[in-house]
């Protein structure tokens, strides 16, 4: 079988830090740290290129006519102010003030407005979700409808029902599938790692 | 110095002496037993193409035509990579969750290089965008389309599962084809959402067993949980398709196994785990 030079390195790894993981070997340990700091290394550098070319791409955005200028513009101006409250001389960096309250008084209310939405939108999804007709939509609509009923805040012997029918709902079906899930995902997930790390059967390669 | 002869020899003899030495632990009869019950679950469980039937998960089948459809409206198509990335500080498995993306973007690009279609994929990830900027190239080079490369763009949108969400529910212009595989958090629907809307196709998937609603909600074609893993390997090498299926097979003897014993542990009070497991 032609493997490529990234195929071989990458089987390679997956091999040491397979061996690494089954051997307890002072040597090997070693050259497995090694690698793993490569790869910290690697993400950080990523982190500054990713900056870089998101500034690239929006600088020339922003030249250009058309397209979403103002979207550009606010983000360069982000970037910017977050970069001077980090880089000013004498910041104290990520824990500066000023970069703390960018990040508590802008940032986090930004983020939270965002999720508020989430209920608008999931019943907009599930408008769209109708329109799709699927067997599985109809399935999760009819389950989400029993959901909400047994949720109903009601007292005296039918809430008593609902409560301990809604306990029971949570804890043996919705559980059993989300487990059902979880080991599925679990098992598939194992088999792919193995392949991914040790190049196994790449039709792309 | 011996010669190849005296090599090849000795060789032989201590293969014989190793031999000779070794004895058959279950006796002959019942070791032949054994091995052809292996050798017949083995056959059952990974012979793929006669006993099993693949799927169309998430709609992968009709990726071509919805990019023919795409190239005759003049559409875009795009690509979304999820939240999860591959060097963002996140779970193994939601990075393998991004890795399995990679996969059925190499086929959507595939499709959309041939077609002419200019593919947008997005990634809160730069290593992740690095990948998916990689497989566009790589794309365009096998489709010999090297031409269009330029109209493809992989687009690295800044940090954080906020801002993807964001930017998918902001970004102005309907995809005439949309897809998302990857790993996908409590920000899922808002993405998801934003992705598939005016899209005249959808295909999404995650593993993430949160996410399942949202994926099925928003995407005409869906890859829940494993189906995010299989996708991939049914579009790939013989070899993943294999272990993949047999996974299935074994997936279903557990889960069989599973019921049989709750059954027989309700109907007829026997305690399956001390035979199985001893325990």
């Amino acid at each position: 079988m032609r493997r490529s030079l990234p195929a071989t390195i990458v089987v390679l790894i997956g091999l040491l830090l397979l061996v690494n993981f089954v051997v307890i070997n002072p040597l090997v340990a070693g050259v497995a740290q090694g690698v793993l700091e490569l790869v910290v290394v690697l993400a950080a550098g990523a982190a500054v290129l990713g900056g870089a070319t998101l500034l690239v791409h929006h600088g020339g955005q922003l030249a250009r006519t058309g397209g979403d200028r103002l979207g550009s513009g606010v983000l360069l101006a982000g970037m910017a102010a977050m970069l001077l409250a980090g880089f000013y001389p004498g910041s104290a960096g990520s824990a500066d003030p000023a970069v703390r309250w960018l990040v508590a008084a802008l940032l986090a209310p930004l983020i939270a407005a965002l999720f508020a939405m989430l209920f608008v939108f999931l019943l907009a999804a599930m408008q769209r979700g109708m329109a799709l007709r699927s067997r599985q939509m109809v399935v999760m609509l009819l389950a989400a409808a029993a959901a909400v009923i047994l949720l109903l805040p009601l007292g005296g012997t039918l809430g008593a029902w609902l409560a301990g029918t809604s306990a029971w709902a949570l804890a043996v079906p919705v559980g059993a599938v989300f487990r059902g899930l979880l080991i599925g995902v679990a098992i598939v997930a194992a088999t792919y790692a193995a392949r991914v790390l040790l190049a196994v059967g790449s039709a792309d390669d | 110095m011996p010669d190849l002869g005296s090599l090849l020899g000795g060789l032989v003899a201590f293969i014989g002496e190793q031999v000779g030495a070794s004895s058959l632990r279950l006796g002959p009869i019942a070791t032949v037993t054994l091995l052809t019950v292996m050798l017949v679950i083995l056959s059952l469980v990974a012979r793929p193409s006669t006993r099993w039937t693949v799927r169309d998960l998430g709609r992968l089948a009709s990726v071509g035509r919805a990019m023919a459809l795409a190239a005759e409206s003049g559409g875009v198509a795009a690509f979304s990579l999820g939240t999860a990335g591959v060097a963002r500080a996140t779970s193994s498995l939601d990075r393998l969750q991004t890795l399995a993306g990679i996969g059925v973007l190499s086929v959507v690009a595939r499709a959309a290089a041939r077609s002419g279609v200019p593919l947008r994929v997005t990634s809160n990830d730069a290593v992740a965008a690095g990948m998916a900027r990689a497989v566009l190239d790589d794309a365009h080079r096998r489709t010999e389309t090297l031409e269009r490369r330029s109209r493809s763009s992989a687009e690295y949108l800044g940090e954080g599962r906020a801002t993807a969400a964001a930017t998918a529910l902001a970004r102005g212009g309907s995809p005439a084809a949309s897809f998302a595989a990857g790993g996908l958090a409590e920000e899922g629907l808002l993405l998801l959402y934003g992705a598939s809307r005016g899209a005249a196709s959808s295909s999404f998937g995650t593993a993430a067993p949160s996410q399942a609603s949202s994926v099925l909600l928003t995407g005409e074609g869906t890859m829940i949980g494993p189906e995010l893993f299989q996708a991939t390997s049914d579009i790939r090498g013989r070899a993943d398709r294999t272990g993949v299926l047999a996974a299935n097979r074994l997936l279903l003897v557990a889960l069989a196994v599973i019921a049989l014993g709750s059954l027989l542990a309700w109907v007829a009070g026997v305690d399956v785990t001390t035979v199985l497991a001893g325990a």
